[in-house]
């Protein structure tokens, strides 16, 4: 690592830049008033930006930091909402804009207003105003680095407005491009396929002669400079911020796209140890064992980072989900684990949840004293599941029109394709793909539950159909042994078909439902195995169920074993969780294994945990996490922060400052198994 | 007496031999090693063993009445803290529930490795299991060598790989430190080292013990006297002594725990002999 890098980070860890930012506080109602819908959003991002000042470090060779912590805001008339929180939770299509420079997409803005017919002018005008106000901001960059930063006013002389000439001028427009964007109010953005987009100046610069090591220098120092701002991006908690990469993965002609490019990023992530960007890996069938064993190399690390993705289960899914084969061939990994389109993709990956333990928890209250055999149940479960995706659907078909997809923003159309072509904001659904995803919380909680009631209700009848409800009512209040005999039932994660069938049926009828049912905006949903925060939000509301879970306790986290199952190890979980068919349930939701982090003491181990992970790609699992814990350093952590300043986890879909985060999600890290090696 | 008593299955062990392992521990050892790390695998019965960390100390655990843990005091625990030790398997219900995961691990080149406890220990059990995975798993044996020659040479008949230990040439010091004499585990290392089954030595270093310039250097020549050229060191761990209050007793080496145990690699180099520090 470079001094330039070093310094540039331990100013990133000092913090200490955070306490010069200024809140402006602007209430910019009265003056929006009288604007449409486009302009609203674009005269918001004009005034943000050019109450931005140049923020320049010593050294500093990127640029584009906040000056302010807080958005004009004003109030939308239509629903009262408080501008602020935008559309987000996809991929731009940074290629684009970076291969045009923003001169020739003002151009052809331009040419857009003059050919297309009025109904389209407010939209380019308003899409022209942003444009102005960016370039306007990257020339005011410029001049502030005129004196004590010359590659950067170089640079900028180049770009935003000009295509790139070089890598390092790639990185800069890229970091105006993601600085500006989140200036817009978009959040969870990604970084998506950096290693494929950015690959033609990168391959320029080494034909040109340039060292590698000059450009990992650079990307290095990219890389640093997107975790200044993290802790204004909106998200659920810090960190939940979508800034990932995916790396690797087919081509357009399906040959393994990973070059030397997606490894200078694993260098540079490895190398740096921030939460930021985080690495997903796209992996398949002609993926070497040796990028399995960078990647555990990297897991080692501790920062609950590459996640894997399976291409061969993946794109099938998405091809039956009805994207076209170029696009699915293309995709790329939302905030957390969704997978998305880049470009052309408008989905909303994370719309509604499915809660499977509540359903179920339901159903047996409501008729569990009325069947007389498990498969009377069963059918019970399957009409409740059927007409909770009804119930799901309709929400978010009713919510839509109040939620960001519905808020106008032209700045962030510019990166949809389609948008700029039509001369329609994508909230006018001008992208390509407008899908809703529905996660699938609690899987293993669900299965494990019913699977507890086949054996002891109907097949030993050794518990009472009441005295089970019973039960769970006082939440095994004085019924601890009752629990106890709940707890030996068969477990997701022990590979026993008595219950991995019953998850399976579960998926069954909930994908084969919802899958490819139309939503409002001209899209489909999807079914998916995540859970997002809801393991620990929906789980708080449901009362005890019939896993021996307690009342108000977490779920596991998307789709893994719940955390009161005894497990045999990961190979009866990888087998437990590979059983359904994954293409059928593609929105997204890995199986999370978490692997004590002596096992990385040594080349040995960490060869085996690659191994482990390669075992199951290859029995066709879709999507894994794979983390290095230590409990006993998490409890250490817990009790002593101030130690640990800097110790990132992994927590759902993504990865986050341990100390910055929540009890109950310290908690849940802690509580997740650990198979100890 | 076919049935065994396993008081562990690891499915996921990286260290017990070439490539993903199921490790199974049979309970049960002869040796009393000072500085053994798994005492709940030396006596040979089931045992109910009560895990310290969140005990309240409330004592429901043994409202029996006699002081000792029970059947009952697995339920009654309001934390979940007491469970039996030590679950019993026919060989055939053992071997079912490893080949379950047959095609893993042969993908990942590993298989079964017997550990314990001793495994030696159970002998009818352990030549089952194996006769019974012939050609369907890769079987290795982690073991002390402590156990009559003649069953040892049975045993090795049936094995794909060997990780044999050696903790003290000098045999008062071994029955001293171990409790038992060192004399069958010589004469099964030799042949071990006769037979033409791959195996690794396993030294582990204990501060003061086994880690001294004359007890390596025994080592190191007796494996160069068996044309060994390769052996793995284990460095004392300070966690050796975290499971001794789960089963009831205190942990009072007579070593000092605390020095850095001495791994001597010249020593080994001076034999010709690689050694790795795991």
């Amino acid at each position: 690592m470079t001094e330039r890098v070093q310094n540039l980070l331990s100013i990133l860890q000092k913090r200490e830049y955070r306490t010069w930012r200024v809140t402006n506080d602007l209430d910019i109602n009265a003056e929006i008033k009288h604007l449409d819908r486009y302009h609203r959003d674009a005269y918001r991002f004009k005034i943000m930006l050019e109450h931005e000042k140049a923020v320049l470090f010593e050294g500093e060779r990127i640029g584009f930091y906040r000056h302010a912590k807080d958005f004009p805001y004003y109030t939308r008339p239509e629903d009262g909402y408080i501008s602020g929180w935008g559309f987000g939770n996809l991929t731009p299509n940074y290629e684009r804009v970076l291969s045009q420079g923003l001169d020739a997409v003002l151009e052809e803005i331009r040419e857009k207003r003059r050919t297309m017919d009025a109904t389209h002018t407010s939209f380019l005008d308003a899409l022209e105003m942003t444009v102005v106000a960016a370039l306007a901001l990257a020339d005011r960059y410029r001049e502030a680095a005129k004196a004590a930063h010359p590659e950067l006013y170089g640079a900028l002389g180049q770009v935003p407005h000009k295509p790139p000439r070089s890598f390092y001028e790639a990185c800069v427009f890229m970091k105006f491009i993601i600085f500006t964007l989140r200036c817009n109010a978009n959040v969870h953005l990604t970084i998506g396929r950096f290693d494929q987009y950015m690959l033609p100046y990168y391959q320029a610069d080494l034909d040109r002669g340039v060292a590698r090591e000059d450009l990992l220098d650079i990307l290095e120092e990219f890389f640093v400079s997107v975790n200044f701002d993290t802790d204004l991006y909106q998200g659920m908690q810090q960190g939940d911020n979508g800034q990932s990469v995916v790396l690797g993965g087919y081509d357009a002609n399906g040959h393994d796209a990973f070059n030397d490019l997606s490894m200078l990023c694993m260098e540079a992530s490895m190398e740096l140890n921030l939460i930021d960007p985080k690495i997903n890996l796209r992996v398949n069938k002609e993926t070497p064992f040796s990028l399995y064993l960078l990647g555990t190399h990297m897991t080692k690390q501790g920062l609950g980072f590459p996640q894997y993705s399976n291409d061969d289960v993946v794109i099938d899914g998405l091809v039956k989900l009805g994207y076209d084969y170029e696009d699915a061939v293309n995709y790329t990994v939302a905030a957390c684990w969704e997978f998305i389109i880049p470009g052309c993709g408008a989905d909303i990956p994370n719309f509604i949840t499915m809660n499977f333990p509540k359903v179920v928890n339901d159903t047996l209250h409501a008729e569990l004293e009325g069947c007389e055999n498990y498969d009377q149940l069963w059918e019970k479960v399957a009409q409740a599941i059927r007409a909770e995706c009804d119930a799901l659907m309709e929400e978010a078909n009713t919510k839509s029109q109040f939620s960001t997809c519905a808020r106008q923003s032209p700045y962030l159309s510019l990166y949809i394709d389609g948008c700029l072509e039509k001369g329609l904001d994508f909230s006018d659904a001008a992208a390509k793909y407008n899908n809703y995803g529905c996660h699938g919380a609690g899987i293993s909680n669900a299965a494990d539950a019913l699977a507890a009631v086949k054996k002891t209700v109907f097949e030993e009848k050794s518990i009472g159909k009441r005295e089970l409800l019973d039960a769970l009512e006082r939440n095994f209040e004085g019924c601890e042994e009752l629990r106890l005999r709940l707890l030996d039932c068969p477990k997701m994660g022990n590979n026993d078909d008595a219950v991995d069938d019953i998850s399976i049926a579960l998926m069954e009828i909930f994908s084969s439902y919802l899958n490819g049912k139309p939503n409002d905006r001209g899209g489909i949903f999807r079914a998916g195995t995540g859970s997002a925060m809801e393991y620990l939000l929906s789980a708080s509301k449901v009362p005890a169920t019939a896993d021996g879970r307690r009342a108000f306790e977490p779920y596991a986290s998307s789709f893994s074993p719940s955390l009161t199952a005894r497990v045999n190890g990961p190979l009866s979980v990888l087998q437990s969780f590979t059983k359904f068919d994954m293409t059928k349930i593609i929105n997204g939701g890995p199986l999370t294994i978490e692997i004590h982090d002596t096992t990385f003491r040594n080349e040995d181990g960490i060869e085996k945990v690659a191994r482990l992970v390669q075992l199951f790609i290859r029995l066709k699992g879709h999507q894994l996490q794979i983390n290095s814990i230590n409990r006993d350093r998490l409890l250490d952590a817990q009790k002593h922060p101030e130690k640990y300043p800097n110790l990132i986890v992994r927590v759902w879909g993504w990865s986050g400052y341990f100390n910055e985060l929540d009890l109950p999600y310290q908690n849940h890290i802690i509580r997740r198994a650990e198979f100890r090696a | 007496m076919e049935n065994g008593i396993v008081f562990s299955i690891e499915e996921f062990a990286t260290f017990d031999g070439p490539g993903i392992r199921s490790t199974v521990f049979l309970k049960g050892c002869p040796l009393r090693c000072m500085w053994c790390h798994n005492p709940e695998g030396q006596e040979f019965d089931a045992q109910y063993v009560r895990n310290p960390n969140g005990c309240l100390h409330c004592g429901r655990c043994l409202s029996s009445g006699t002081g000792e843990l029970t059947q009952e005091s697995v339920g009654a625990c309001p934390r979940g803290l007491v469970r039996l030790c030590g679950e019993t398997y026919t060989p055939r219900a053992l071997t079912e529930r490893l080949l379950k995961n047959a095609s893993l691990l042969q993908a990942a080149g590993g298989g079964v490795t017997f550990s314990g406890g001793e495994p030696l220990s159970q002998p009818v059990f352990l030549k089952r299991c194996l006769d019974l995975m012939e050609g369907k798993l890769h079987r290795a044996l982690q073991t002390s060598g402590y156990c009559e020659p003649t069953l040892f040479r049975e045993i090795l008949s049936r094995l794909d790989y060997v990780l044999f230990d050696l903790k003290l040439i000098d045999e008062a010091a071994h029955l001293h430190y171990t409790g038992v004499s060192n004399r069958w585990i010589l004469e099964n290392f030799t042949l071990l080292a006769k037979s033409r089954i791959p195996f690794v030595v396993r030294v582990p270093l204990i501060p003061g013990v086994t880690d001294t310039a004359e007890n390596l250097t025994s080592i190191a020549s007796l494996l160069r006297e068996n044309g060994v050229s390769y052996a793995e060191l284990l460095p004392y761990n300070k966690m050796a002594g975290g499971k001794y209050a789960m089963v009831g007793r205190d942990y009072t080496p007579t070593f000092d725990e605390h020095q850095a145990p001495a791994s001597r690699p010249e020593l080994f180099a001076a034999y010709g002999i690689d050694i790795k520090i795991l």
